[in-house]
């Protein structure tokens, strides 16, 4: 009897770690956020940060996650550093306290309060985004989210896509509207090896 | 109609000075028609960003501070016997106040970088208010700097990627513009006292110290705006009000053109 019963222990020893949160930390070289807004009507104007840190983590016998992101606003990046016969180029303007705000607000943090589940996949994360001194939930999509096994030579990683949409003047970012717009769609690609 | 009211130039320009003029011409017959100044750039302030206190940015701070100060100076100019040492005080003060509006882009330097610009924007704008509360005793004179002194801290500030310091800064030349109107046209000085000198220098020093950390004004600009009030202390007609205020806005322009170039230079390597 006591042998079924230290077989029965060491069989449910594996499902017991993976009930276990498992955490992630966002690689930089294959993770992006990027944005985009109209301008004008016209064109839609595209953007990306280059800097920031974070993780996720994901319990998928639990159904839960978390996300906490943390973006450098300084390292806005609009392909337009080169400021032509103008006074100052585009990236400049958007670090200035007319967009961003950079030397009084260098972060923008993004952190989660619950994520939403279908089957083992995550779909929805619902958190708060802290952008210019002011915090308001948004909620990002996860359009595709997926892992690849550990291998002898690798950690598990985990990555996918996903997308939210903002108004900036929720945030106090009010400069331009409306000739450029006020709704602004966030795109994330990434990726994070398991810590 | 709403398009109209969008448009920058109705918001810094038209709206600010209309107002002024109203409200200047209303009171001209009392000592307080250099209040005129406060509504012309709330007007601005309305159009443009709306009024909110949260969370208590260096720009909402900078808007507050404009909007009290004329009622510091309403206090002040109650003792006239005294005004000499009021003004060196209000100077001390409000250059220390300007700690109060940085704190937030002051506490993410470097502390040795971060006490040299506290240090160097609290000179600056106890010096600017110091030079521009001179010129409380002279309507035209105060009138000419504050059109220059909002049109340099302006248009510099549009060199240095800020719209809004374009907007605060032409709002209160045309505010002060709509003074210099009004005078010409009851053909009659209105001394400003510190009612209306004490808002014009501080607001243009806190939106040029602004500039400066939040954007991209080159530091040596903010020295060259000091050129403003010392041109406006020029010589100038006596025997006919509009040929003096006309000599005095004619050398605040001037003087501040160094200023902008300066800001133009720093933004281009050069200046052509």
């Amino acid at each position: 009897m006591f042998k079924r019963l230290a077989i029965l222990v060491l069989a449910s020893v594996p499902f017991a770690a993976g009930a276990a949160s498992d955490s992630y930390t966002f690689d930089p070289l294959h993770t992006s956020i990027s944005f985009s807004i109209d301008h004008l009507g016209l064109a839609m104007i595209h953007g990306r940060f280059s800097k920031y840190s974070g993780k996720f983590t994901i319990d998928r016998a639990a159904k839960t996650g978390a996300v906490e992101l943390n973006v450098e606003t300084a390292s806005v990046d609009t392909n337009d550093n080169d400021k032509g016969s103008r006074p100052r180029s585009r990236d400049e303007h958007l670090r200035s306290a007319d967009f961003f705000n950079a030397a009084e607000f260098p972060r923008m943090t993004y952190k989660s309060t619950h994520v939403v589940f279908a089957g083992d996949v995550p779909t929805v994360v619902q958190g708060d985004l802290t952008l210019l001194g002011v915090s308001k939930p948004v909620a990002i999509t996860v359009e595709r989210f997926r892992c690849n096994p550990s291998t002898a030579t690798a950690r598990e990683r985990c990555g996918g896509s996903a997308t939210a949409r903002i108004r900036r003047s929720d945030f106090g970012m009010k400069r331009g509207i409306p000739s450029i717009g006020d709704e602004v769609l966030l795109s994330f690609g990434f990726e994070g090896d398991k810590d | 109609m709403l398009g109209l009211l969008d448009h920058p130039a109705i918001q810094s320009g038209v709206a600010p000075i209309a107002v002024a003029l109203i409200v200047a011409a209303s009171l001209a017959s009392t000592r307080f028609s250099w209040l005129a100044i406060i509504p012309a750039y709330a007007a601005m302030v309305a159009l443009d960003t709306g009024f909110s206190l949260f969370p208590p940015t260096v720009a909402r701070k900078t808007i507050l501070v404009g909007l009290v100060a004329p009622l510091v100076g309403i206090a002040a100019d109650l003792y006239p016997r005294a005004s000499r040492t009021i003004a060196a005080a209000l100077a001390v003060l409000t250059g220390l106040l300007s700690i109060w509006v940085f704190t937030t882009v002051l506490q993410n330097r470097e502390q040795a970088q971060a006490v040299a610009a506290g240090a160097g924007v609290v000179a600056f704008v106890a010096v600017m208010v110091a030079a521009v509360l001179r010129l409380r005793d002279d309507g035209p004179r105060a009138g000419a700097t504050g059109v220059g002194l909002g049109l340099a801290v302006g248009i510099a500030g549009l060199f240095s990627a800020s719209i809004g310091a374009l907007m605060a800064g032409v709002a209160i030349a045309a505010a002060c513009g709509g003074m210099l109107i009004v005078q010409a046209g009851f053909s009659r000085a209105l001394a400003p006292g510190f009612t209306g000198t004490l808002p014009v220098g501080l607001l243009c020093a806190l939106v040029a110290a602004g500039t400066l950390l939040l954007a991209e004004l080159p530091w040596y600009a903010l020295p060259l705006l000091l050129l403003i009030p010392a041109a406006t202390s020029l010589p100038a007609p006596t025997h006919r009000l509009i040929a003096r205020i006309a000599v005095l806005v004619g050398y605040a322009l001037v003087a501040a053109i160094i200023p902008i170039g300066a800001a133009w230079y720093a933004a281009r390597g050069s200046f052509f």
